[in-house]
């Protein structure tokens, strides 16, 4: 057979090269809400920093322009996904994404270390942020497993091998079941992907990466018990990231820096105070837009992981929890894509999808209001940076393209 | 996939955990810091926001009483560069052309405007190349700041080269009454003297712009800005007199330098209100360069005789030293000095009357122990007024027993000897019983009291002492001293005037005047005579003490008096810390000096001199103006007068002469009369005069074709001599020329 002719045939068990159905409107609508505050106020944090900053040539709308162009790529990448059927993504997009993430992954490792924090590679014209990457591959990956795994994932049948029938003997149910091999495959290539992040000194891009993934295997239908031995490993790692000094020393300063609401270096302390000095001041109703004090070089770099202070200072505390209930809206209508999505690949990314944008959202917000430590994640379609934007459409976009094949009633 | 499936059911358990528990964590928080507790954080962004930048206010200006200007400030500004926007001469990339760097305007600009060195400044920048500041010098005065303005306009270098303005305080007299004015620190505030006791009049209310600013220190759009306005500190006027300071200044670093004295103090004070006219302490310094060593004497006396510590940094010791006010702060033993207010206590307590008689053998027995009076023969039977006049020990030790310790001290603490004068003036020292002087409450033995009757064992500060004395002078009334006249603002107008206040009524205005009269004699006939001054009629008493830090043979020369006797004008105390060679008694080398203090001083403020008959039959004529007369009639006539004259020219009749009209010479003194204007000036040399008695020296002055004029102790007796004279041996004067011999009793003025 021709490639071409495995390539129809393909597509074809896939169900065909274009999605039909009708895309959901609320998720759509409430992501245009998203983008479209976002960027107006990157713009409105950023112009002051990036007048006064010759690093990005004066220019205040220097990070705007950026993240437009971010928002038109992303946007069309985004039409393109939503057009076509994502079951044929299902093999080529995991294999591609978990290829390059781990490529760029291992890159970014080789590189020169900027302040134990550098976590992108340039291509030259673009800069690209691998765990941005990776988050998605992480989704597509695990999905891919799960679904074509699932009946091993919950089957019971013990373990076909000499050693496992040995073992198994020793209980009552077998332990040793097929879901294992299933399990294993996922659980290296999680450690894979968190060890490569945390190998680049990217703590948080690990904690997201982790907390999907478990997202994932809880979703794939893995046995509870399972998620005890995790709950256990999580405890052990707060345990000793609060009491011992293995991190860097930049990430245990942040964890410093939050419990002793004193800490003195500039660096130390600086940032989060001016966040909730921001969010003080902008109080029930704000400041209104464009009238931030705190981004008058207050805030350092407004255009990362703080611009929600900003926001709140502007727009005040009710338009900004309206915000919230927005970010909200959206993880409820993925995951009810998700739910409704008639197979278990489609239904796995959309929740994915979900949990990433939500846990993002949720630690951003967590951190901007010194809830806890610093931890350097940034709030989706508000934080600068072009791969977030590109990769939070793509994801945005396979949920849509989902949407299309969903069976909601469609009440709302 | 069916809303009941397992993994439709965990997709809603993961919803409810972000949405519900995330996101509502997320707005309580959020709820909680914008809403509930905002305060808190809100002040402190607020704080950080308002920038207080705070304007100096003019620090006021000290004048002497005649409104000179003793110290004033000026602006001054410290010049910076920044160095990261210094620029190297450089290849543009794309055209090949070269952009010229901004290093070589910035180092010529500066090295040329500034007299600094090019080479070193250029090193500077570039060591500091990604630095945003340099300062390159400090203290650049009004022109030079110009200069670099107008440089930094023409070259575009705003913002490389910027300056900061701050003050400096000047001190255009220097060295003068240095110790009582102080000096100011870097940072703006007195450290010493009256810049330091009247700091906060002088400092005023420093002004403050309140404006709200970005975190680079930019305004903030549209911000408002508060503004209060500096407030000139006071201007103080002192009671303190340029010129008299002058006189006292120069006599003390004369005195300084005859004596090869430690230190040497002096004050010159308003008899009758306490002001004080003059301060000085020799060594002293020049306020605008106060950590220079004025005086390298200073360091080796330290090294010399200092404590171990100072023995190991005698600069610095030196330098603390040379600051202090030691006029008001340091304490010694007045010596005979205090016979003055033992009598005073004496007299008016009746414990002596003015006929109380005694016989002084040169000894005295007293408590089991044996005084001896400097002359060992005795002074024979003494009144009161010659205890002072002879300065006799042994007279005072009976006068001293004779009180006893309650009395005694009843006109020590009454004297002011127990407390602080309350002068408004850095140094005021507290004397602590027990420490500084016997207290009966502590302990006051026998012993004590003989020492003290005569000065020895109390100590006091050479403040304390002019204070009492000038109470005896005064009618009996102790004033506090004072150094500030008044205060006004910054247009002129006075705020506060310092009032004389009496302190108390220590004796008797009759027991002041006879005491005073005592003190008259002991420098008309006594241990004072060198402080002699014909027509002003000094009173004052001499003393010479044992140093109490030293145990080797270190003295401390003395004298206190105030002219006339009778209504004194002011009062001057001379002390002579630690002379050397064998000179060391306030009769011989502190009375002339302060004698000269007086003549000089008296004259200045107008005093009328009054002379007795003596004084008038030993004064000398004035010479008359004989410019224009014939030769023939005018040598005769003064001739007649009793003068020598020399006639030089072949004219008829005078052109000039000299000395000119209207100078006091001796009756038969030199003068040359020319007759020509053609024939050029007659030069003789100046004989050295030291060493000769008064008859010698006018009778080798005669000799020379000089005119002599002596100065301090004249009286012809045996034991007076001349120990400087203002011309040097040797030195060409012109014929006829009137120079100064001062002499000094050395023989009868023992205390």
């Amino acid at each position: 057979m021709s490639l071409i002719a495995r390539a129809k045939k393909y597509i074809n068990d896939k169900g065909g090269l274009w999605s039909k159905g009708g895309v959901d409107p609320l998720l759509v609508g409430l992501l245009a809400i998203i983008i479209v505050v976002g960027v107006v106020m990157l713009y409105s944090a950023t112009y002051v920093y990036a007048s006064s900053s010759e690093e990005y040539g004066n220019d205040p709308a220097y990070f705007f322009k950026r993240q437009i162009s971010g928002i038109v790529f992303g946007g069309l990448c985004m039409l393109v996904i939503i057009m076509t059927n994502y079951k044929i993504y299902e093999d080529v997009a995991a294999v591609v994404g978990t290829f390059a993430s781990f490529v760029f992954l291992v890159w970014a490792l080789f590189l020169e270390k900027h302040n134990g924090t550098q976590r992108h590679i340039s291509l030259g014209f673009i800069q690209i942020q691998p765990s941005d990457i990776a988050k998605f591959a992480v989704i597509l990956t695990l999905a891919l497993i799960l679904d074509k795994g699932h009946k091993y994932v919950v089957s019971k049948k013990p373990l076909q091998s000499r050693f496992a029938t040995t073992v198994n003997r020793c209980f009552k149910h077998p332990v040793l079941n097929q879901s294992l091999p299933v399990i294993m495959l996922c659980g290296a290539l999680i450690i894979a992907y968190a060890g490569l992040v945390v190998a680049g000194s990217h703590l948080s891009g690990m904690i997201l990466i982790s907390t999907i993934s478990v997202a994932m295997l809880y979703f794939g239908e893995i046995r509870g018990k399972w998620f005890a031995f995790g709950l256990v490993a999580v405890i052990i790692g707060v345990i000793v990231v609060l009491n011992t000094d293995v991190l860097k020393g930049y990430m245990q300063n942040r964890i410093v820096a939050w419990r002793n609401k004193d800490f003195e270096p500039l660096d130390g302390r600086w940032q989060i105070n001016q966040s909730l000095y921001a969010i003080a001041s902008g109080g029930l109703l704000g400041k209104g837009f464009g009238n931030s004090t705190l981004k008058h070089n207050y805030v350092p770099e407004p255009q990362n992981d703080m611009i929600f202070a900003i926001v709140v200072e502007e727009l005040g505390f009710i338009l900004s929890s309206l915000l919230i209930l927005v970010f909200a809206l959206i993880v409820w209508r993925c995951i009810v894509i998700g739910i409704n999505c008639p197979d278990r690949y489609g239904a796995m990314v959309a929740m994915g999808v979900a949990v990433q944008f939500g846990i993002q959202t949720v630690l951003n917000i967590w951190v901007v209001t010194d809830f806890i430590p610093n931890t350097g994640i940034g709030l989706p379609f508000f934080s600068y940076g072009r791969t977030a934007m590109v990769m939070n459409m793509i994801e945005m976009g396979f949920v849509l393209s989902i949407s299309r094949n969903s069976r909601i009633k469609k009440r709302i | 996939m069916t809303s009941r499936s397992l993994t439709a059911r965990r997709g809603v358990i993961v919803l409810f955990l972000i949405v519900v528990i995330g996101m509502g964590v997320s707005m309580a928080r959020l709820l909680y810091m914008s809403v509930i507790d905002k305060r808190n954080y809100r002040e402190k962004a607020e704080n950080q926001q308002l920038s207080v930048d705070s304007t100096a206010a003019n620090r006021g200006k000290i004048y002497d009483s005649n409104m000179n200007v003793l110290a004033q400030s000026a602006s001054v500004w410290k010049v910076c560069v920044d160095p990261s926007r210094v620029t190297d001469d450089s290849v543009e990339k794309d055209s090949g052309k070269l952009v010229q760097g901004n290093k070589n305007l910035v180092v010529n600009g500066l090295s040329t405007i500034l007299g600094i060195d090019a080479a070193e400044t250029k090193a500077s920048i570039e060591s500091r190349a990604d630095k945003k500041y340099l300062k390159i010098k400090d203290g650049v005065e009004v022109n030079e700041r110009n200069k670099l303005l107008e440089y930094i306009e023409e070259n575009n270098l705003s913002g490389v080269i910027f300056m900061e303005e701050s003050t400096k305080r000047y001190y255009p007299n220097s060295e003068l009454a240095s110790t009582l004015i102080g000096f100011i620190g870097s940072d703006g505030n007195g450290l010493s003297g009256v810049e330091y006791y009247y700091d906060e009049v002088l400092t005023g209310t420093r002004g403050r712009i309140i404006t709200a600013k970005d975190a680079k220190n930019n305004k903030l759009p549209n911000a408002s800005t508060q503004t209060v306005s500096s407030v000139s500190g006071n201007n103080l006027v002192l009671a303190l007199d340029q010129q008299i300071q002058t006189i006292l200044q120069d006599a003390l670093k004369t005195a300084y330098e005859e004596t090869n004295a430690g230190n040497v103090y002096g004050i010159v004070m308003e008899t009758k209100t306490g002001a004080v006219l003059a301060v000085a302490n020799i060594p002293d310094f020049d306020p605008n360069s106060y950590k220079e060593v004025l005086y390298p004497s200073l360091v080796e006396y330290f090294k010399k005789y200092g404590k171990e510590s100072e023995k190991a940094n005698p600069v610095q010791a030196a330098q603390n030293t040379q600051w202090q006010n030691k006029s008001f702060s340091s304490l010694y033993f007045p010596g005979s000095v205090y016979k003055v207010f033992l009598v005073a206590g004496a007299l008016e307590e009746g414990v002596i009357t003015p006929e109380t008689s005694y016989n002084c053998t040169g000894t005295i027995q007293a408590a089991g122990r044996t005084v001896k009076d400097y002359y060992t023969t005795g002074h024979g039977v003494e009144t009161p007024e010659t205890l002072l006049v002879n300065s006799c020990n042994c007279f005072s030790v009976f006068v001293g027993m004779k009180m006893g310790v309650d009395l005694y001290y009843k006109y020590f603490d009454a004297f002011g000897f127990t407390e602080k004068t309350g002068v408004d003036s850095q140094g005021d020292l507290n004397p602590k019983a027990g420490i500084a002087y016997h207290d009966p409450a502590i302990s006051f033995s026998t012993s004590d009291l003989i020492s003290s009757s005569f000065g020895q064992s109390i100590s006091v500060t050479p403040l304390q002492i002019i204070t009492a004395v000038s109470a005896i002078g005064n009618g009996g009334k102790l004033m506090r001293p004072y150094v500030v006249q008044k205060q006004t603002d910054e247009n002129g107008n006075t705020v506060v005037e310092t009032q004389p206040e009496v302190r108390r009524q220590v004796v008797s205005a009759e027991t002041a005047a006879k005491v005073a009269s005592y003190m008259s004699k002991v420098v008309k006939n006594g241990t004072g005579k060198n402080a002699y001054v014909p027509g002003y009629r000094v009173a004052g008493k001499t003393g010479t003490s044992e140093k109490t830090d030293r145990t080797d043979d270190a003295y401390i020369a003395s004298f206190a008096g105030f002219a006339p006797y009778d209504d004194p004008d002011i009062s001057v105390v001379v002390i002579i810390d630690d002379p050397q060679g064998d000179n060391y008694s306030g009769g011989i080398i502190a009375a002339p000096v302060a004698g000269e203090i007086f003549e000089k001083v008296l004259k200045y403020r107008g005093v009328t001199p009054v002379y007795d008959d003596d004084e008038i039959s030993a004064m000398t004529g004035e010479t008359p103006n004989v410019v224009g007369s014939a030769i023939a009639g005018v040598e005769k006539t003064l001739k007649d007068s009793g003068y020598t004259v020399r006639v030089i020219g072949s004219g008829s009749s005078v052109v000039s002469q000299m000395p000119e009209s209207g100078k006091s010479i001796p009756a038969n003194g030199v003068i040359a009369l020319y007759t020509d204007s053609e024939t050029p000036a007659e030069k003789v040399k100046v004989p050295d005069f030291t060493g000769l008695s008064v008859s010698e020296v006018r009778r080798v002055a005669e000799v020379n074709g000089l005119n002599v004029k002596i100065s301090g102790s004249s009286d012809g007796s045996s034991g007076v001599t001349a120990y400087k004279q203002d011309k040097e041996k040797d030195t060409e004067v012109e014929l006829g020329s009137i120079i100064t011999v001062y002499c000094r009793n050395t023989s009868d003025v023992h205390d």
